[in-house]
This record gives structure tokens, sequence and C-alpha cells, in this order.
């Protein structure tokens, strides 16, 4: 650890704090994310190590648009139960998020939002292929390098997090979550493919496409554009009912009013991402087949599917 | 990240080296500490590569830390207990402790303090912060299988091999082989030991209008590999047998030590 210098805070979310640090080692400007993992009865909780180890073995394959993860330290705490984790991750200069404040008022040409959404997309494929759920995707934790490399962050870590962290004041967006979630139902790899369909949205609005204040909120702000779901499609054993939402029966809004730069693919392919349920919702292999993309060039493709690191 | 590969000279100069322990002392600790996993393993049912994932966890821990520092029974116990976790076979604590209690004396439970359930716990803490969260381990068993496929036929002959070799990579996790060569390595040099011992001449089944016939066998798997390697890895082989009582007790076991580690039958190697 005494090999890392820090320079600045870059943010203090939910679930720990991540710093801006110089590698002395390598000489590299290093993400140091700090988390505490509470330790149960058992010691050390296996879905932490389960996270973990996977997050280390998806390192083997190099994938370009996934952040690397260079080091892990575990330190000890006063508190014995508790154990502090920095992850050492690359540095990337700008996220999303900054890079959509950032962009001219004219806004950002469509052919890049196409190269973004697509390098996510790959991302997430990527990540699906090697049985890895995001779950937290949002523009804070897409990276984007000043080669325009697009790299996914933080994946896999909102379940080590979210199982072993007491809840902070601070608060955790829900304005990329997908209505499963949400409604407290069962989710899958779906959940990704909606928070990409929100990140695209946002890219040619400037603006996030739902922000609610509160899970119920959130819900009507995704139902008054979407329009409400027929009754059949409303899942069983979830703690709302769908009479709840009944106000939000009008038909759905146009994308391509909403953004007038969207070309009909583009419109396609958000519809088919917004899908209220997942099992229609597109996948990551087949968003990459999607039309939309047809004019990406081939030498940005790569092969996702290739053979699953060593572990049987 | 970090390198869990050892060159001859860094391994006689381990922490516990420098900690005053002669090397044929260490050698003694890094035998018993693998045959208690082993034992506790099978006490507890647990699979072979739990059992081997421990043993390796063992070694590359007290590459990192002096035997005088750290109890080599509780730091064991501690490699096991994370292996099982690590290898999606976690068993509780208690239970654990409950195995150890049944193959330890009174006397040697004593190191284990009042509270041996937490003395594990916490020596899991020190194990993860010391081998860095690299918890998948590969071992030589999977490899001697793989390669034993793609050799040229007389079932029966090979199966007699691999059952030998199976059992060389059982005791080769008593010595330091995993912290020098990567599994395959060790798994083409203990069927060539298997091989020469039962004076059968392996080689590999040829592929394609390319066979090279001037390789030898296992080139054909691992190209970069020269016989030096093997050789140097069967003699460290036979040299701990002859240094060993393969069938000792040293750490005076109230049971005699049972060794079951032999080819599942689950390995389809029958049916090829």
């Amino acid at each position: 650890m005494e090999n890392y210098v820090q320079v600045t805070e870059i943010a203090n979310g939910a679930y720990g704090r991540v710093y801006k640090a110089r590698d002395l080692n390598h000489n590299r400007l290093v993400a140091l994310k700090k988390i505490a993992v509470i330790n149960d009865e058992q010691g050390i909780p296996i879905s932490t190590i389960r996270e973990i180890t996977s997050l280390k073995s998806l390192q083997s394959f190099g994938h370009q648009n996934i952040v690397r993860l260079y080091d892990i330290f575990a330190n000890y705490t006063v508190d014995r139960r508790t154990m502090d984790l920095t992850l050492v991750f690359e540095h990337v200069e700008q996220d999303l998020q900054t890079y959509i404040r950032n962009c001219p008022s004219a806004g950002i040409d469509t052919r890049k939002i196409k190269d973004i959404i697509y390098q996510i997309v790959n991302a997430i494929d990527f990540l699906h292929a090697n049985r890895i759920v995001h779950r937290d995707l949002k523009p804070q934790n897409v990276l984007i390098s000043r080669q325009g490399i697009v790299k996914v962050a933080d994946f896999g870590l909102a379940k080590v997090f979210c199982e072993n962290v007491p809840i902070t004041s601070v608060v955790v967006t829900l304005w990329y979550r997908c209505p499963e979630v949400l409604l407290q139902s069962t989710y899958a790899t779906p959940v990704d493919m909606w928070s990409v369909g929100c990140i695209m949205a946002e890219l040619y609005l400037r603006e996030p496409l739902f922000c609610g204040q509160t899970d119920i909120d959130q819900l009507q702000k995704i139902f008054s554009m979407t329009g409400l779901p027929d009754e059949s499609e409303w899942p069983v054993n979830i703690p709302f009912s769908r009479s709840t939402f009944c106000q939000y029966t009008r038909r759905p809004v146009q994308y391509s009013e909403m953004m007038p730069e969207i070309c009909q693919d583009g419109v396609d392919l958000l519809q088919k991402l917004l899908k209220f349920n997942p099992k229609e919702r597109l996948t990551a292999e087949e968003s990459l087949q999607h039309p939309y993309f047809q004019d990406v060039l081939p030498s940005e493709k790569s092969d996702n599917h290739g053979d699953v690191n060593g572990r049987q | 990240m970090s390198s869990w590969y050892f060159c001859s000279n860094e391994i006689v100069n381990s922490p516990s080296r420098s900690d005053g322990i002669e090397i044929t002392a260490e050698c003694r600790y890094r035998r018993e500490g693998a045959r208690f996993i082993m034992d506790v393993g099978n006490r507890m049912n647990l699979r072979y590569e739990t059992v081997a994932t421990g043993i390796v966890f063992y070694h590359r821990f007290y590459m990192m830390h002096s035997f005088k520092t750290i109890n080599r029974l509780i730091g064991a116990a501690a490699c096991l207990y994370l292996a099982g976790k690590a290898e999606e076979t976690p068993k509780k604590c208690r239970d654990l402790v409950k195995a150890v209690r049944t193959i330890l004396s009174e006397r040697q439970m004593e190191a284990f303090g009042d509270d041996p359930k937490e003395e594990i716990i916490s020596h899991e803490r020190l194990l993860l912060q010391t081998i860095k969260f690299d918890l998948c381990v590969q071992h030589p068993y999977k490899y001697i299988v793989k390669f034993a496929k793609n050799l040229k036929d007389d079932r029966a002959q090979i199966e007699k091999v691999v059952q030998m070799a199976w059992n060389f990579v059982n005791d080769s996790l008593s010595t330091t082989l995993c912290l020098q060569w990567k599994p395959q390595v060790v798994a083409v040099s203990l069927l060539h030991l298997a091989a020469k011992l039962s004076k059968y001449n392996l080689s590999a089944a040829p592929d394609g209008p390319h066979y090279d016939h001037s390789k030898s066998w296992w080139q054909h798997f691992l190209p970069e590999i020269n016989s030096d390697v093997l050789e140097d890895i069967c003699l460290q082989m036979l040299d701990f047998y002859d240094k060993t009582d393969v069938g000792a007790s040293n750490y005076n076991m109230i049971s005699p030590p049972k060794i079951t580690m032999k080819v599942p039958q689950s390995i389809p190697y029958r049916t090829l």
C-alpha cells in the first residue's frame, strides 16, 4: 500500500470511497476503491469470495471495454468484524456523466453515440457471457478514455456491497433501474440491458430519461412514458398491484419526438431495450446484431464468447 | 498482480529461514501441514480439489510468513477453511474444529487457544490478506487426465500409468513443486515418471499430417518444456520418497492417516 500516493478523492459513493492515486512502482495513475466487508459468523462471506474471484478471473481476458483491476489489498481494521478491501483499478480520465455534461451545446455526434453504445453493449455481452450481471450500470461507472475507448467499471461489485455494507445516507440512484427490480420481482441479466436503454436515451437527450426520487416515483415515471403493461405481463408474487399505476394507461411516448436526432433503427433498438417484460428485452448478444450497429466497423467488433477461463 | 511461482533460491531463503528455522525442519512442516489438510479434508468428505487448493494456499502462505510466527496447524486449518469457500464446498467452521479435534491430541489442540473457531476465522483473514484473493487455483490432476486422453493406445497400460501419476500428484502436494511449476508442467513430469517406473513408452496420438515425430510426447502438449525441467521435477519427487517415511504420522495423530485421494470414478476415462 505504501507504493500508492493518494492524489484526490474522486467520489464518496453509497458503497465506499474512491481515490485517485499514483502508483509509484509503475508510475501510473490508479483509482483506489475502498470497501468495508462485514464478516459474518463464518468469517469472510462466501459471496464476497465468489464475486472477487470472478472479478479477478475476468481480468485474464484483457477485454478492452472492461476497466483493468491491477491489484487487491485486504487490511486489518480495529474492528475484527470488518475487513477493509482496497481494489486498485486503472484510472480513466472521465466518466460518461461528465462526458455528457461537458458535450457541446449542439449535442453529441450521432456516430459517436452509436460508437459509445456499441462499446457498452460489447462490455455487457462479455460480462453476461461470463455469467456476471453488472446490476448497477449507469453513466457514472461507464468510463471513457481520451482515445474514446469505453470502459465499464464496478461490475459484479453491487452484490458485494449490498450484502455487506450498512446503508449509508448516500442515496443509490434509481434512474437506471429496471421495472422488475423496482417491483421486487426476480431478475437476471436483462436488468443491465434496461440500463443500456436508459443510457442510450440519455446520450441523445443529454439528460436522464427517468429521474424518480423513490421506487414508486421511478415506476410512475417509466409507465408515464412506456404506458402501463397489460395485466398478463404483470409479475406475480410482488408487493405492488397493477392498479396502483392505473393512471398511466395512455399511449406510450414516441421516442422519435423526444429525440429528433435518433434514426429509425435507433428507435427500434431503444424500444426493444426498454421492454417491460425482461424476457422480451433484447439480450446483449442480440443487440450487437441489431441493424442500428450495422455500420460499426468490423475491426471494433470482438469475440466475447470464447472459452471461459479454466474453472470447471 | 503477484506471481505465486518462485525459483529454488527464493524457496530456500523463505521467511522461516530468516527466522532461524532449518530448511529440513521447514520441509517437514510443509509435509506435515499438507498431510494434516488431507486428513482433515478426508474426514470432512471434502473433494480432492478442495483439499489440494487448501494445500497450495498453505505453501503460498508460508512463502510470506515464517513457521515460527504462525502456528502450522492453525495455518493449515485456515487454508482448508478458505479452500472450502473458494471451491464452492463451504463447511461450517464449527464442523472443521470438530474434525480437527478428532485428529489432534489434546496437547496439540492447545495451539488453537480457548476459542478455536475464532482462531481459525482470524487466521482466514490473515490468509486472504496474504494471498490477495488469488483463490482460483489449478491442479495437475485435470491435466493428467487431459494429456492421457491424447496418448497413443494401450488403454490398460495408460490407465496404470495414470493411476500411478495421480498418486504422485497427491504426494507432490507435500513438496514445494506447486510453488515452482505450473500444474501442466508438474502433470507431464509425473506422467513421465510414472511411465518410466512402469517401463512403458508414452507417445502422443498423432493428429493430422503435420505430426512431428521428432518431438517428445510431452512437447505435443507443452512445446516450450525441455527434458531438463522434467528430470528436475522427477528427481525432486524421488528425493521426497527417499527422505520421507510416507506412511508415518508426523504430528502424532490419534488415528492413523488414511489417504483416499484416488482417481475419482466420475472421470470418464474408460469411455475414451
